[in-house]
């Protein structure tokens, strides 16, 4: 018989001051190792954030107290620890400003909620137009979330250069500034800190974290799955649970059904730590060389990530020429950094759905679900998806929030196509 | 994959094609299949791309999306994205 190991110790000064007293081997790791069960009530396959996310509302908030959460790699291997960190609601279409609006809330009481810091930081995102057409399409945009109740200010550019004075936005230019859409609470959350908080407040509350335990197939019987086969055997499930985002296609013809997927990778860098010089999150379509998101890490890394390489790979490399626009983008609107140095790049595989928003639904059996298709957006939307699919998951009813994420919406011409581009991945 | 070779070019850099499409799945009935699923296959992957910085022709490109492996590459012909 195994003894169970020890929870995680809760955070607070007192524990602090405890920690200092009773010396080294205090603080435990912050998830336990536990051993895989037969059987469970339900099983989350991928542990990234949305997975992690709902294991930790499913044992919480509705007392399913069987849970495993299976990885095929390591806890936050995958998009949650390769993500450019920024969160934000600025969003067009109701469906989904209303859906990310409630993730941010949640993000800015979530170190609290998880008794782990996150390091939500709210520092701005900035969306700039650099030219004429953008800025209208910024403030149709901006005033779609105000009519929501969303905090959305459109600047001009003696506002912006108050916001951002490192911008120099009156500074003569190829693709002059023309104004910006600034939402004030957007900003940055430290994406491992979301991966590991999540972990260790699922495994406080008895979910199984299985690490290096790769889900092969599902086992069904009289139209219902009964389980998934791993690597490390089978494991009977009343309910199954998809959040394996780039790998959701696979998933979709591991059960015989072709989903509206593609995976295509997004890669993103980091250049080396130096002196703040930004204080905000930029992001811009620059005419010459798409689009450019960039911000200051804590640590005074410029991180970086622009869009899609441009084809279905699960290859996590990178190709040379789409870092090379989003660099150049970068210097454009910050010549003086031109001179810094990349210091890593990676990519992530992002599940493209045909629309750009995401499907959390029913996949093919009553009791296997699927949260997938976040595309490049997934990372924000942590939060606010693990406590609406856990409802869905326990309830067997989606929360309004999520309804217009069913799948059937593709063929019901339901479309949540926020760019308006058309039955293709975002292009930008 | 760095390279796809043009059955007119020759092999040609990559960022010289742009991506289509991946091809619908054998047997796709109707618009909806056709226009919005698409097969998921990580060992294989049939896409229409375009030489667009070349010649302009539509082609067909086999690829392995785990590796970057190109297997073939043929004119798209009367072959529908």
């Amino acid at each position: 018989m195994s003894v169970a190991p020890a929870a995680a110790r809760h955070y607070s000064a007192l524990a602090l001051l405890r920690a200092r007293i009773a010396g080294p081997g205090y603080w435990r790791p912050l998830w336990t190792g536990r051993k895989l069960q037969p059987a469970y009530d339900v099983v989350v396959v991928g542990a990234g954030g949305h997975g992690l996310a709902t294991a930790f509302h499913l044992a919480r908030d509705h007392g399913i107290r069987r849970v495993a959460v299976l990885e095929k790699r390591l806890v936050g291997y995958g998009n949650v620890g390769r993500n450019t960190t920024i969160v934000r609601s600025n969003y067009l279409l109701p469906e989904n400003h209303y859906f990310y609006e409630d993730s941010l809330r949640r993000w800015e009481t979530l170190s609290r909620d998880l008794n782990y810091n996150v390091m939500y930081s709210p520092r701005g995102v900035v969306d700039l137009a650099l030219t004429d057409d953008a800025f209208p399409a910024l403030a149709r945009r901006g005033n779609a979330m105000r009519l929501a109740g969303i905090d959305a200010e459109l600047l001009d550019l003696v506002a912006l250069e108050r916001f951002a004075p490192e911008l120099e936005p009156r500074r003569k230019r190829r693709f002059p500034i023309v104004g910006a859409l600034l939402q004030r609470r957007g900003g940055t959350v430290r994406h491992d800190a979301v991966a590991w908080g999540y972990a260790r407040a699922a495994s406080a509350r008895g979910v199984d974290i299985i690490e290096d335990c790769e889900v092969t197939g599902v086992r069904t019987a009289a139209n219902a799955a009964t389980g998934v086969e791993t690597t490390r055997g089978y494991v009977q499930a009343e309910r199954i649970v998809f959040a394996t985002a780039g790998h959701t296609g696979t998933v979709g013809t591991m059960l015989g059904t072709a989903l509206p997927i593609e995976t295509h990778l997004l890669q993103a860098m980091v250049s080396e730590p130096i002196k703040p010089l930004i204080n905000s999150v930029i992001v811009y379509v620059s005419p010459g060389n798409g689009e450019t998101y960039i911000c200051q890490s804590d640590r005074g890394g410029l991180v970086m990530g622009g869009h899609l390489d441009g084809f279905p790979s699960y290859t996590r490399e990178g190709q040379w020429h789409r870092l090379e626009d989003v660099v150049q983008g970068a210097v454009e609107l910050f010549p003086r950094i031109g001179g810094v140095k990349i210091l890593r790049q990676w990519a992530g595989t992002n599940d493209m759905t045909m629309d750009g928003s995401p499907i959390m639904d029913r996949l093919r059996y009553d009791n296997v679900f699927v949260n997938a298709g976040w595309c490049y957006g997934g990372f924000k939307a942590i939060p606010a998806s693990g406590a609406a699919f856990a409802t869905f998951v326990a309830t067997g009813t989606a929360p309004d929030l999520i309804r217009a994420y069913r799948l059937s919406r593709f063929a019901t011409g339901h479309m949540l196509d926020e760019p308006g581009q058309g039955p293709f991945p975002v292009r930008l | 994959m760095t390279r796809i070779a043009c059955p007119f070019c020759g092999p040609r850099e990559l960022r010289e094609f742009e991506f289509h499409k991946t091809l619908p799945t054998p047997g796709a009935q109707g618009a909806f299949a056709r226009t919005y699923e698409r097969v998921a296959d990580p060992a294989l992957s049939v896409e229409h791309w375009q030489h667009v910085a070349g010649c302009r022709a539509w082609l067909l490109v086999h690829r392995n999306p785990s590796t970057g492996v190109v297997f073939a590459v043929e004119l798209a012909g009367e072959v529908m994205p």
